[in-house]
């Protein structure tokens, strides 16, 4: 059948294309079958609650397999389907009373609504235990009461301060200290305490409005590029061609050359004591 | 990095480079008709206000905070002055005591623009969440009126209709066009997101502008200037101009040019020129392109006979239009301003230390000294190099205003927009130590200007009520001696002062009421100058002869021989006008770079803080990369 080959063509995806008719007369209800294989299960809610006779329904209603399942390999089936149909609209249709139908629409409805309230029952559920997961969670982070005591405690000379006259930080002693990391006390996690008065000034609205500006103006796709390539283009096109504007990187290696520096003093410290005792020969 | 080197005649000069200063780029300029007047609000939310007739003499300033970061600035009804920022603030500034009058949150969440209506009555803020929020302006505050209908994404850019009826307000992707009685939106016109670069990103319309015919002009970051009909809402006229963002528009009062500024640092001229020979039909030309920025140009103001734009790379660029300027004279040069007007250092001439103000904190040095002697125009060797001595950085979220340090180095000040802060400095053994004066008086809340005698026994205090204090300054405590008030009755604020030498006079500087002269031994006030056209730069009081030298924002310094007062060599600004005052001559002297800062250490030594402006430019964000042939 030439509905049979779409169909198997097409596998979930049925196309409904108007196929040549072996059966001139039977055409259109070919067709209508095709259509209708799709959306099935939305005309039986939709026309639930009317008590329209139409075949199509009715046979519809009869295949109660859900459209992307196919336990009894789906097109197949359905092209078996087909052909009986076709078979028997040479025939009069069925007469089907108008109290079966009504019955068996009542009934579906009825299916769907124990259906609804069985997923929100099940929605609830997972809502409750993720609450509760929750508070659980919240309950687990707060600090317990002792470990604030001993926070407190900490001596205030944590806040560093690298050379007494040269740098004077806010360091008033009423502040309980900014931001101070791992404390030398047993706690299992790194906690950083800071200071709920400075979060106001840290929206968290401006933030993202920030970001925006900075995703925009500076972002990927913008065309930007440091200042040192910017100033050196002119140095390219000069007659005579000069180095770029900064062409030595003075930051690379930093850590290598502290090392090296550090290592040097060390080593003249050795010689030194070394050259102090006296050779045992 | 400072070294000394002879100057011309029989001086000294010590050349100190190491102040790291960088100014904050400018975020928003907005121009004042009725009084000549331009606004400039910067990325660290200080605002200033420049005298556009005075020579374009920075008037007044108000110092920035760390909260605020402002997206908009707009002159309203009387001569007031608004801005609004990603805080979700409005706030009106009070330009008589130079503060913040009062703050009102808009409830838009962040504002991105604000725009008032032709007759100043109104303002329009453009809000995060898509709505368009009408403040009425009433006498002492504003009030919310009304909030037009909210679109979809956030509102960057606005303009008013001439007329006051509709509002064009830009946003991602679109400009829609709102009817300010009924708050719905008329038309909404889409920009074509197909652009040249990566297709992924929308299209952000930066800048709107409405004229009186229904044109509505966009500009957005695909780098298109496009042409509106507000009535139909198609597409009349684009002109690609760059290939990246073009971030500000500005319209002149007669609507007869415009002026947009492109991310690349270029500022492109538009003009209506009339196509047909009988002048009915006229059309939108772009005519001339300008380059005279590296960064950015996020924002643009259009005056009656000149281009102002400013951006990223913190100068403020005043062009004035050949055709439109009258009386070609200095004026019709282009301005370009990168310093601020006033004072950032102050010098303690005893102890050879400066210090130096930035926003956020205040940086002491020692100077280096040298012993070698050489001839005209030789730079001399240091013996001991510049030293950093202490970092001071400032309390609480509000920037620095002013600072200075006694001439003796024992006593620093400084004053933030609400408080005063005093230290008290020792120096023994090659070591500094710094304690802070805790208990400082009540009235002392916040000061204009601070100056210390030159026997560091009294401070002088100028805030911003307009009263000028004298403190007494002792080992342990201060005692108030006296509080000048202001002899006209108005309250306008102190900007400059200046101390004589012996102690007896004091000259203080008001915005418009000229140089007052108080007599400190009696501590009364003894006399005033009257008023000049242009406002005071720079004020001095010479040593010997006691005269009174004023440098006016025409550059052209009057030496004035009131009451016996001297003459003295110190400059306190120059930073276009490089010039040093000799004796009694004055001679110009363009050896050195931008100076910031020049002042008499002793009878034959000189400093003089300059600041190369590549050092500037090498601290600025990323700029757009542009494209040169054969690079």
């Amino acid at each position: 059948m030439a509905g049979a080959h779409t169909g198997q063509a097409g596998g979930r995806h049925r196309v409904a294309v108007r196929c040549p008719e072996p059966f001139p007369g039977h055409g259109a209800e070919v067709e209508r079958k095709m259509v209708n294989l799709r959306p099935r299960r939305s005309r039986r809610t939709l026309s639930a609650g009317k008590a329209l006779d139409r075949g199509d329904e009715e046979e519809d209603s009869e295949e109660e397999e859900p459209a992307p399942e196919f336990p009894n390999g789906g097109p197949g089936a359905e092209t078996m389907e087909e052909e009986g149909e076709e078979e028997d609209d040479d025939e009069a249709p069925e007469e089907v009373t108008f109290a079966s139908a009504q019955a068996e629409a009542k009934e579906d409805e009825r299916r769907l609504r124990d259906a609804l309230r069985r997923d929100k029952a099940l929605l609830k559920e997972k809502r409750k235990r993720r609450e509760e997961l929750f508070t659980e969670q919240k309950k687990r982070k707060l600090l317990p009461a002792t470990l604030l005591e001993k926070l407190t405690s900490v001596p205030q000379t944590k806040i560093k301060k690298s050379l007494p006259r040269l740098e004077k930080g806010n360091t008033e002693s009423e502040k309980k200290g900014k931001k101070e990391k791992t404390f030398p006390i047993r706690v299992k996690k790194r906690y950083v305490a800071c200071r709920l008065k400075d979060q106001d000034l840290i929206d968290l609205r401006q933030q993202a409005a920030k970001g925006f500006i900075q995703k925009y103006l500076y972002g990927r796709g913008s065309n930007r590029t440091t200042v040192n390539k910017f100033l050196s283009l002119d140095n390219k096109r000069l007659p005579v061609k000069k180095p770029a504007v900064q062409f030595v990187n003075n930051n690379w290696g930093t850590e290598r050359k502290q090392g090296a520096k550090k290592f040097k003093k060390q080593w003249m410290h050795k010689k030194k004591l070394a050259s102090r005792r006296p050779n045992i020969t | 990095m400072g070294d000394t080197k002879k100057g011309m005649g029989e001086f000294k000069v010590h050349r100190v480079r190491f102040f790291n200063y960088v100014p904050v780029g400018i975020r928003c300029v907005a121009y004042n008709h009725q009084s000549n007047r331009l606004a400039v609000s910067r990325l660290d939310g200080s605002v200033e206000i420049y005298n556009l007739a005075a020579n374009s003499f920075q008037e007044k300033f108000f110092p920035g905070h760390e909260g605020r970061s402002t997206e908009a600035l707009c002159w309203a009804k009387g001569q007031r002055l608004f801005s609004a920022g990603l805080n979700g603030d409005i706030i009106e500034y009070d330009l008589e005591k130079l503060g913040v009058k009062y703050s009102v949150d808009g409830f838009g969440g962040p504002i991105w623009s604000m725009a008032a209506d032709p007759s100043g009555s109104y303002l329009a803020i453009g809000c995060e969440d898509g709505s368009v929020k009408l403040f009425q302006v009433a006498p002492d505050k504003i009030q919310l009126e009304r909030t037009l209908e909210r679109q979809k994404g956030r509102i960057l850019s606005l303009s008013w209709h001439p007329s006051g009826t509709h509002i064009a307000a830009g946003s991602i992707d679109y400009v829609a066009v709102l009817d300010v009685r009924s708050g719905n939106t008329t038309q909404k016109m889409l920009m074509d997101k197909r652009h040249p670069g990566s297709q992924r990103r929308r299209c952000v319309v930066w800048g709107v502008a409405f004229l009186s015919d229904g044109t509505i002009v966009s500009t957005d970051s695909a780098g298109m200037v496009q042409f509106w009909d507000s009535e139909t809402g198609t597409l009349v006229q684009t002109h690609p101009l760059a290939s990246s963002d073009v971030l500000s528009i500005a319209v002149a009062e007669k609507e007869d040019s415009m002026v947009v500024g492109t991310a690349e640092g270029t500022i492109f001229h538009f003009q209506l020129i009339p196509s047909r020979s009988d002048g009915k039909q006229s059309q939108w030309v772009r005519t001339k392109p300008f380059q005279y920025h590296t960064h950015d140009v996020r924002s643009v103001a259009h005056s009656p006979t000149a281009l102002i734009s400013g951006g990223v790379d913190a100068h403020l660029v005043i062009r004035p239009l050949m055709e439109k300027v009258e009386v070609k004279n200095y004026d019709a040069a282009l301005r370009k301003i990168t310093f601020p007007h006033r004072r950032l250092i102050s010098c303690a001439k005893k102890m050879q230390l400066l210090l130096f103000q930035f926003p956020q904190r205040l940086e002491l040095w020692r100077l280096g000294t040298t012993d070698a002697a050489g001839k005209n125009e030789d730079i001399l060797p240091l013996s001991r190099n510049a030293e950093h001595l202490l970092q001071l950085k400032k309390k609480g979220p509000e920037n620095i205003c002013c600072s200075c340090i006694s001439p003796c180095g024992s006593w620093i000040a400084y004053s933030t927009a609400s408080r005063f802060y005093l230290y008290r400095m020792n120096y023994e053994n090659n070591t500094v130590s710094i304690k802070r004066v805790s208990k400082v008086p009540k009235f002392l809340n916040s000061a204009l200007q601070i100056l210390f005698s030159a026997d560091s026994t009294k401070l002088f205090v100028a805030s911003n009520q307009g009263c000028l204090h004298v403190v007494q300054l002792s080992e342990g405590a201060l005692k108030h001696l006296h509080t000048f008030h202001p002899q006209s009755g108005t309250l306008e604020a102190m900007s400059l002062l200046a101390v004589s030498p012996d102690g007896n006079w004091l000259a203080a500087a008001g915005m418009s009421s000229g140089v007052s002269i108080y007599d400190l031994k009696h501590l009364k006030p003894h006399c005033a100058v009257p008023a000049y056209n242009f406002p005071v730069t720079a004020l001095a009081i010479a040593p010997d002869t006691n005269n009174l030298v004023i440098a006016h924002a025409d550059q052209q310094p009057l030496p004035d021989d009131k009451t016996p007062l001297f003459n003295q060599h110190s400059l306190r600004e120059a930073s276009e006008n490089i010039r040093r005052r000799h004796a009694h001559a004055f001679k110009i002297s363009k050896k050195f770079q931008p100076l910031l800062f020049m002042d008499l250490l002793d009878e034959g030594t000189l400093v003089a803080v300059e600041r190369p402006l590549e050092d500037i430019i090498a601290q600025l964000p990323p700029p757009i990369k542009r494209k040169k042939f054969g690079t």
